[in-house]
C-alpha cells in the first residue's frame, strides 16, 4: 500500500471514529480590495481601463477612480475534497461618481458594482494509486502548453471551466493530465462564433463544444525530460438535414482543431542546454459558412476561413561560461507557420519568442495623428499616443488579446508566420549586468495574393486569411492581431541592448541603459504583372470611407518599387531607480523613439482596404514621414504588510512631419507638396508638423487579506 | 567615435578589475543533481511555469568583492520570467542561512519554511534572494519575522541569469570575519506572490501537488516547505542525498500540528 492509501486508510478509520455530529469543514476566507484611480488628458471616460476596444460600449478610458472587492474562499471539506471560489464585484465602468451603482444606470452591471460568482472548483483526492486527483470547474488551464491549450490571461482565468484529471506513475516518472475545457462561446470559433448562427434559437447550438487535450511528462533522469500533448476541439451544431427531432437530433461539427505537441529539453552538457518543441496543427472549417469576399463575413476571426494544416518548431540553446566567464549565451530558432491553427492558443500572458519583439509602445495607439477627431470612435478606443510600456508577449492566437489592458501592462502580438533566428547575449562585468539582442526574422506569409497570384488577391486570398482589423506592416507597425497582408515579401532585423549598473551612490541608484533598432522592409508586390490586382481603386472602401479628393492611380503606373516599405524603430532610454524610503521604490525614466517610415506612396494603401481607410471613422492613417516620441514616466511601489500602492506617471510628447512620395518613372520620387496638405486615400494630410503631447496617470492600491 | 568607445570599454573594464582582488575569496558547495524532492517524495506544482529542475539546488558560491559579498544558487534549469518580474527569473525563492558567529544565533526557521535549525547551526543572519522588490520582501518580514528582523538582509536587487540567481549585499550588513570560516545552509523554496497569512512569501507543501502548490507533504504545517537544501560536505556526493532526507525528516501530529520538526545543519568548509 503507498503512502497516499495509508493516509487514505487512516482517514476513513478516523471517519468512522468520529460521533455523528462531525464539526462541519472551517471555510478559510481570504481576499482582496482593489482600488485603481486613472488620469490623463484624453479626457474619455468609457471604462477604468485605458484600452478595452472589442466591446461596444466599454472603449478605453483614461479618468476616474473606482473600486472593487473580492471575496475568496477555500475549504479542505475533507482529507478527500477541496473547494473554493471568490465572489467579486464588477471592475469595468464603476466610477465613484457613479454613486455607488445609481448612475449611469442601476441595471447596467457595467456601472452597478454587481458582485458576480466566479472560480468555482472542486478538487477531489480519492487516494486511489491511478489516480491522483480531478479538478472540476473553474481552471486557467495553465499545466499545459502555449500552443495547444494555452493558459487563460489573468482576468479570465476562471471564466474557463472544464474537467481535469492528473495522475502520475512515479515508478516510470511519468505524470499526466487529462482535460475537457469547455469552449468559451464568446470568441473560440470563426468568426468569433461558436455556432453557425447565434440568432436562431432552433439552430443555435453551443453549449456542448469543449477541447481535450491530452498530457505526458516523462523525466526520466533530471537531465532530460519530454512531453507529449494533444489537443482535439469540436464545434458541434445542430444538423439542418436531420431536423425532425423525434427520433433525436443529429449533429455535426461544423470546425475541429487537431494539435499535437512534442517537446523536450536535455541539460546533461557541461555548458549547454538544448531544448525543442514540435508542433502539427490541423483545422477543419466548412468554408462555404464564409462569403468568399476578404472583406466579407469572414473578415474578422481568430481562425481560418478555410480548413487547413502546418507545423510549427523552435529550438533553444542556452550556452553558458564557455570560453569567456560570466558570459552566457540564448539561442532561439523558430518558425510558426502561417496555416498553424491552434483555436485554446495562449492569447497573452505567455511569450513563445526569446526576441523581444516589436516596440509597444507603437502597438495600436490610435492618436488619430492627421486630424485628431474626438468624434471617431475608434480613434477614442485606442490606449493613446503613448502606447504600452510593458515588453511584447508574443502569442500564437490571431486573437492576442489586448482588451481590459492599462497602458503599464504587456502587449500581446501574434506571431503567425514568423519564422527566424534570435541570439541573446549575457555578460557581467564588474557591477555591470549587459544583455544584447539580433534577431532576424523571415515570414511565412510572405507570398503574392496569398499565394496564388494568377487568380489575384481577391480570389487568392478570398474569405481564407482573416484580415481582422487589415493593418499588418502599415503605419507605424500595424495591428496585434492582423497576421496575413495579400502582397508581402518582408524581412526585419532587431538589434538591442542593455546595461544595468548599481551606482553605489548614497542609497544605491540602480541604473539601467538602453537602446533598440528595428530596421522592418517590405516589397509588399514584387512583380508588376500584379500591380493592377493589387491596388485597383480601392473599390470596397469607395463611396463612403476613401478620401474623396484622391484620385487612384490604379496599378501604380507599373512602379514595382513603389509600394516598398522601410521602417527604421529606434529607441534610446535611460531609468534611475531609488530607494526614496525603507518602503517606498521611485523609478524615472527617459526614452526617445524615432519612426523613419516610407510606407509605400500617396497612391498606396493596404490592399483590399474597405471601411477602416477614413481618418474620420476607421483606424488607417497616413504615416510616411518622421516620427519622435519623448518620454518621461516615474514610477511608485510602497508596500506595506498586507497592502500595496503603485503609480505609473506618464508624459509623453512629440512630433510627426509627413513626408510624401509618389511614382515618377517607374521611380519612387520625394514629392515636393505645393500646398498645404496631399490628397491621399486617407484624407487630405497636412504638410505642417504635427505636435503630440499626451499625460497619464494610473494608480492603484491593493489591500490583501 | 571608435576611439571614444574603446576609452569607455576599457575604463569600465579596468573599474571592473580594480573593483575585485586578484584572489578575491570564495566558499563554493555542490549538492547533488535530481534531488529536489525535500524529504524524499515531495513533487513540483503542476502548472508549466514550474520546469523541471526550477529548484534543484546544484551549487551555491559567496565570493567576496570589494567591500560585498556576492552570492550565487544555480540550480538545474533555465531561469525563466513567466510572470514578468523583471529580474531574469521569477518563480524561486532562496534563504541563505549563514552562522557568522561561534556563539549565539537562532535556531528557528523564517515562517512558512517549517524548519529549525540544531543547537550547533545557530544562524546569525538569513540572505532572501527573491524575484519581489526589496521594499516588498521587508515589508512582509517587518510583519512576519518581526522577532529576527535585524538578521534578514534582503539584497537591493538580485538577477537571475542561464541558470544562476545572484546578488550582492555589503559585508558589513552579514558580519566580520573570515567568510570562509562562517558556516553556510542553503533552502530553495519558491516565490509566492500570494502568500498563506503567516508564511513569508513562501509557497505551500500540501500532501497532494496542485496547479501552485507541491505535493508530497501534509495539509498542516507540520512538514518542511522546502525543496532542496545542502547536506553532508557539500561536495555534491551521492550520500549527500540520503543527509538531506535525514535533515528534513519530520513527523506530523493527528491534527497536523508538528511533532518533529524538520532541523538542519550547517555546511562548512
Amino acid at each position: 500500500m503507498n503512502r497516499r492509501n495509508l493516509i487514505l486508510a487512516a482517514a476513513v478509520g478516523a471517519a468512522l471514529a468520529m460521533p455523528a455530529h462531525v464539526q462541519a469543514a472551517e471555510i478559510e476566507w481570504f481576499g482582496s480590495v482593489y482600488a485603481k484611480f486613472l488620469d490623463g488628458d484624453r479626457r474619455l471616460q468609457g471604462a477604468l481601463y485605458n484600452n478595452a476596444e472589442s466591446t461596444p460600449g466599454e472603449s478605453g478610458g483614461d479618468q476616474g477612480q473606482g473600486i472593487e472587492f473580492e471575496l475568496m474562499f477555500r475549504s479542505q471539506v475533507s482529507n478527500q475534497v477541496e473547494i473554493g471560489g471568490r465572489l467579486k464585484s464588477r471592475f469595468n465602468q464603476n466610477f465613484w461618481t457613479n454613486f455607488g451603482g445609481f448612475g449611469p444606470e442601476e441595471e447596467d452591471p457595467r456601472s452597478a458594482q454587481y458582485v458576480k460568482l466566479r472560480g468555482i472548483y472542486a478538487i477531489i483526492t480519492p487516494g486511489y494509486t491511478w489516480i491522483d486527483s480531478a479538478t472540476i470547474g473553474s481552471n486557467d488551464w495553465g499545466m499545459f502548453d502555449p500552443l495547444t491549450q494555452g493558459k487563460y490571461r489573468y482576468i479570465d482565468r476562471d471564466n474557463a471551466s472544464g474537467l481535469l484529471f492528473q495522475g502520475s506513475i512515479p515508478d516510470a516518472n511519468l505524470r499526466w493530465d487529462l482535460a475537457r475545457v469547455s469552449l468559451p462561446r464568446l470568441f473560440a470559433g470563426p468568426r468569433f462564433l461558436t455556432t453557425r448562427d447565434p440568432n436562431d434559437p432552433a439552430l443555435s447550438y453551443e453549449v456542448q463544444d469543449a477541447a481535450y487535450t491530452g498530457q505526458l511528462r516523462w523525466t526520466p533522469n533530471p537531465d532530460f525530460n519530454a512531453t507529449a500533448i494533444f489537443t482535439y476541439v469540436d464545434d458541434d451544431e445542430i444538423d439542418i438535414s436531420d431536423i425532425d427531432m423525434r427520433d433525436g437530433q443529429n449533429t455535426t461539427s461544423r470546425y475541429t482543431n487537431r494539435v499535437a505537441a512534442l517537446k523536450a529539453d536535455y541539460s546533461g552538457f557541461n555548458a549547454i542546454d538544448i531544448g525543442g518543441s514540435f508542433y502539427w496543427a490541423d483545422y477543419s472549417f466548412d468554408s462555404s459558412e464564409c462569403d468568399g469576399n476578404i472583406n466579407g463575413n469572414c473578415r474578422f476571426s481568430p481562425l481560418l476561413g478555410e480548413g487547413a494544416d502546418d507545423v510549427a518548431w523552435f529550438i533553444n540553446l542556452d550556452i553558458a561560461d564557455v570560453l569567456i566567464p560570466d558570459l552566457t549565451i540564448g539561442l532561439q530558432a523558430f518558425h510558426v507557420g502561417a496555416d498553424f491553427m491552434s483555436v485554446q492558443s495562449a492569447r497573452r500572458e505567455s511569450d513563445v519568442l526569446l526576441m523581444d519583439g516589436w516596440m509597444s509602445t507603437w502597438g495600436w495607439g490610435r492618436p488619430d495623428y492627421n486630424t485628431g477627431n474626438r468624434f471617431n470612435g475608434n480613434a477614442r478606443a485606442g490606449v493613446g499616443y503613448g502606447g504600452w510600456n510593458g515588453e511584447t508577449q508574443q502569442v500564437v492566437s490571431l486573437m492576442a488579446d489586448n482588451d481590459f489592458t492599462d497602458f503599464d501592462e504587456p502587449y500581446a502580438h501574434t506571431v503567425h508566420g514568423y519564422k527566424g533566428i534570435t541570439i541573446v547575449p549575457q555578460y557581467r562585468l564588474g557591477s555591470w549586468e549587459f544583455k544584447g539582442e539580433v534577431s532576424y526574422l523571415d515570414y511565412d506569409t510572405n507570398w503574392q495574393a496569398c499565394g496564388s497570384p494568377e487568380l489575384g488577391f481577391r480570389a487568392g486570398c478570398g474569405s481564407k486569411y482573416p484580415r481582422n482589423e487589415g493593418t499588418n506592416s502599415w503605419g507605424l507597425g500595424g495591428d496585434y492581431r492582423s497576421a496575413y497582408s495579400p502582397y508581402q515579401d518582408r524581412e526585419t532585423w532587431f538589434y538591442g541592448l542593455r546595461a544595468d549598473y548599481f551606482l553605489d551612490l548614497a542609497k544605491g541608484v540602480d541604473v539601467g541603459l538602453y537602446y533598440r533598432f528595428i530596421d522592418d522592409e517590405d516589397r509588399r508586390v514584387t512583380n508588376a504583372a500584379y500591380l493592377a490586382d493589387a491596388y485597383d481603386g480601392f473599390p470596397d472602401a469607395a463611396g463612403f470611407a476613401l478620401n474623396e479628393d484622391w484620385v487612384p492611380n490604379i496599378g501604380l503606373g507599373g512602379c514595382v518599387g513603389c509600394d516598398d516599405r522601410k521602417a527604421e524603430y529606434s529607441l534610446i532610454g535611460a531609468s534611475f531607480g531609488y530607494q526614496l524610503h525603507p518602503d517606498l521604490y521611485g523609478t524615472i525614466i527617459l526614452e526617445q523613439y524615432k519612426v523613419d517610415l516610407i510606407d509605400g506612396t500617396t497612391d498606396v494603401a493596404p490592399v483590399g482596404m474597405a471601411f477602416e481607410a477614413s481618418n474620420d471613422f476607421g483606424w488607417i492613417e497616413y504615416l510616411t514621414g518622421d516620427h519622435t516620441k519623448n518620454r518621461i514616466g516615474l514610477l511608485f511601489n510602497y508596500f506595506l504588510s498586507g497592502v500595496e500602492f503603485g503609480a505609473a506617471v506618464d508624459w509623453f510628447w512629440g512630433d510627426y512631419k509627413a513626408k510624401f512620395y509618389t511614382d515618377q518613372n517607374g521611380q519612387r520620387v520625394r514629392l515636393i507638396p505645393t500646398g498645404d496638405t496631399v490628397a491621399t486615400p486617407m484624407g487630405n494630410i497636412s504638410t505642417d508638423k504635427v505636435d503630440l503631447e499626451q499625460y497619464r496617470l494610473k494608480a492603484f492600491m491593493k489591500v490583501s487579506f | 567615435m571608435k576611439k571614444t568607445l574603446r576609452s569607455i570599454i576599457g575604463g569600465l573594464a579596468l573599474a571592473s578589475m580594480a573593483a575585485t582582488p586578484a584572489f578575491a575569496t570564495s566558499v563554493t558547495f555542490k549538492d547533488p543533481v535530481g534531488d529536489d524532492h525535500g524529504p524524499g517524495e515531495y513533487s513540483y506544482p503542476t502548472d508549466a511555469v514550474y520546469l523541471p529542475g526550477s529548484f534543484d539546488l546544484t551549487e551555491f558560491k559567496v565570493e567576496e568583492k570589494g567591500k560585498d559579498l556576492e552570492f550565487s544558487v544555480s540550480v538545474n534549469s533555465r531561469l525563466a520570467d513567466p510572470w514578468g518580474m523583471g529580474v531574469g527569473f521569477a518563480v524561486q525563492m532562496v534563504f541563505i542561512f549563514i552562522d557568522t558567529e561561534a556563539d549565539g544565533g537562532h535556531t528557528g526557521g523564517i515562517p512558512g519554511l517549517n524548519i529549525q535549525f540544531a543547537d550547533d547551526s545557530a544562524w546569525n543572519k538569513v540572505v532572501v534572494l527573491s524575484p519581489q522588490q526589496q521594499s516588498r520582501v521587508m515589508a512582509e518580514a517587518r510583519v512576519k519575522v518581526a522577532d529576527k528582523l535585524g538578521d534578514v538582509v534582503v539584497p537591493r536587487r538580485t538577477t537571475g541569469r542561464g541558470k544562476t540567481i545572484s546578488a550582492r549585499v555589503p559585508k558589513a550588513e552579514i558580519g566580520a570575519g573570515d567568510i570562509t570560516g562562517w558556516g553556510y545552509q542553503v533552502v530553495v523554496q519558491s516565490n509566492e506572490g500570494f502568500p498563506d497569512r503567516a508564511d513569508f512569501l513562501t509557497r505551500k507543501v500540501n500532501e497532494y501537488e496542485g496547479q501552485h502548490r507541491f505535493g508530497g507533504g501534509h495539509d498542516g504545517d507540520c512538514d518542511p516547505h522546502v525543496m532542496d537544501i545542502l547536506a553532508g560536505s557539500g561536495a555534491g556526493a551521492a550520500d549527500e542525498v540520503a543527509l538531506q532526507h535525514e535533515m528534513l525528516a519530520y513527523e506530523c501530529g493527528p491534527d497536523g500540528e508538528s511533532v518533529r520538526r524538520a532541523t538542519l545543519r550547517m555546511v562548512r568548509q
